[in-house]
């Protein structure tokens, strides 16, 4: 067993992981933060996507014993930052249907995240590139890319 | 249940001596040994991570000549400006390559030490002519990539070495790049090709090609870039050229595609990579 510490939503955490479990298995068994989901758990569907360091990764191919001194954040971590309600970009996602079945949501939300972190008015096309890693089976992705380009609009970047 | 252990060394000599131990596999991003893993095809033990030796986290530039660290993520390469100038197919292949998530933690070191027939990153680095800096405990010796796969799945890497870097000379005055026909953009590439020219006086004096995915390793196709070298990059060396592909190619048919489409597309990718390549080489393109 590895004894890890790091930084899981701005909060100092420790936990102790079997060395072969991956960050997804951490978060939602060790620690029971169920908000990342796990779609296809090969790095396919990006339903399980969160920030490490800032960017966004897999966490389903992320080792857990590799987050050691590293900063996590999940989609749990938007709206606790701000101390009360959801961030302007889960609004956003809210207002403008971009959810429906809403098991993608956390992962398209994350990598919404990554992206505004790093251009606060993409394109289009910058959205899209941006999500080529998320599947979404139900909402054809026109609302998730009309949440994120409201969320750019409405701030200067949907978490901020 | 599987005993792993997972090792974090900080330096290339701590992480070559414990890896070089009974059971020890390196793994940088993993993104394809975590697939592996879980599907049962890596019985692995024991993972020695290489995200944090120093040594191996480089982009390093001296004159035209760039060294990039084996664990250096995909996002930092295809992000740096200088790169993207002066070797825009591996750029190119970068930016094709998996999704923003994949490309956060994935490494080049990772992508050819996969030996996928497929890697996207390896007919660019054939074409750029890439060396490989390969170390153990007891020292490191420099192979070209044109030497470096065996098969699929296989490279020349003895038990206990490491691939350390990726070495590539700019040449200023060639043109390149990169083509990739894949079902969808998350996907592996059905087949890939990448192009290298310099051009003088309207005579191809340089030329370079190699493709991926339709032999058991990326391949470098030296008989193509003898019909182009000498010659006037017009029409009907293209078209020698690119009638040359299939008689160098040996592909298969997969759940992606035939063998056959794999024949018919292959050689128009290598034409096309040629065309972007001659106009960025003739300054068409700027």
């Amino acid at each position: 067993m590895n004894r890890v510490t790091f930084t899981l939503n701005g909060r100092s955490t420790v936990a102790v992981v079997d060395p072969h479990k991956r960050l997804i298995d951490l978060l939602r068994d060790t620690l029971g933060e169920t908000g990342t989901k796990e779609g296809c758990g090969e790095g396919e569907c990006g339903a399980c996507t969160v920030l490490v360091d800032g960017r966004a990764v897999n966490s389903c191919l992320y080792p857990a014993p590799e987050v050691e001194g590293r900063e996590v954040l999940t989609i749990e971590g938007l709206a606790d930052s701000r101390g009360k309600g959801l961030s302007p970009l889960q609004q956003a996602f809210l207002d403008n249907g971009g959810t429906q079945c809403g098991f993608c949501t956390p992962g398209m939300v994350m990598a919404a995240v990554d992206l505004l972190r790093r251009n606060e008015h993409p394109t289009r096309a910058d959205i899209q590139t941006a999500l080529t890693g998320n599947l979404c089976r139900c909402t054809g992705y026109v609302q998730i890319f009309e949440s994120i380009e409201a969320a750019a609009s409405a701030t200067n970047g949907g978490e901020s | 249940m599987t005993t792993l252990t997972y090792q974090r060394p900080t330096s290339l000599r701590e992480a070559l001596e414990t890896g070089g131990s009974d059971g020890a596999r390196f793994v940088s991003g993993g993104t394809d040994l975590m697939v592996q893993r879980r599907s049962g095809r890596s019985g692995t033990e024991n993972l020695v991570s290489l995200r944090r030796v120093e040594e191996l986290a480089g982009i390093d530039w001296k004159n035209d000549q760039l060294r990039i660290g084996a664990a250096v993520p995909l996002a930092g390469i295809g992000a740096d400006q200088r790169i993207a100038r002066d070797f825009p197919a591996l750029a190119q292949a970068i930016a094709a390559l998996g999704s923003v998530q994949i490309r956060n933690v994935a490494t080049l070191g990772g992508n050819l030490c996969n030996a996928s027939p497929a890697a996207d990153t390896a007919p660019a680095l054939l074409a750029y002519e890439a060396r490989i800096e390969i170390a153990n405990t007891g020292g490191t010796r420099t192979v070209g990539l044109d030497e470096f796969f065996t098969g699929p799945g296989s490279t020349v890497l003895q038990p206990g070495e490491l691939l350390t870097a990726i070495l590539l000379d700019a040449r200023q005055s060639a043109g390149s790049a990169f083509m990739r026909l894949g079902r969808v953009r998350m996907d592996l590439a059905i087949a890939s090709a990448a192009a290298l020219v310099e051009i003088e006086d309207n005579r191809c004096t340089h030329a370079r090609v190699a493709v991926g995915a339709v032999a058991p390793t990326p391949l470098r196709l030296s008989a193509v870039e003898e019909i182009l070298e000498g010659k006037a990059p017009d029409g009907p060396t293209l078209a020698k050229a690119q009638a040359a592909v299939d008689a160098l190619i040996s592909p298969i048919s997969d759940l992606r595609a035939s063998a056959r489409h794999r024949r018919r597309i292959t050689p128009v990718l290598v034409a096309r990579a040629l065309e972007a390549a001659i106009s960025m080489a003739t300054g068409d393109a700027q």
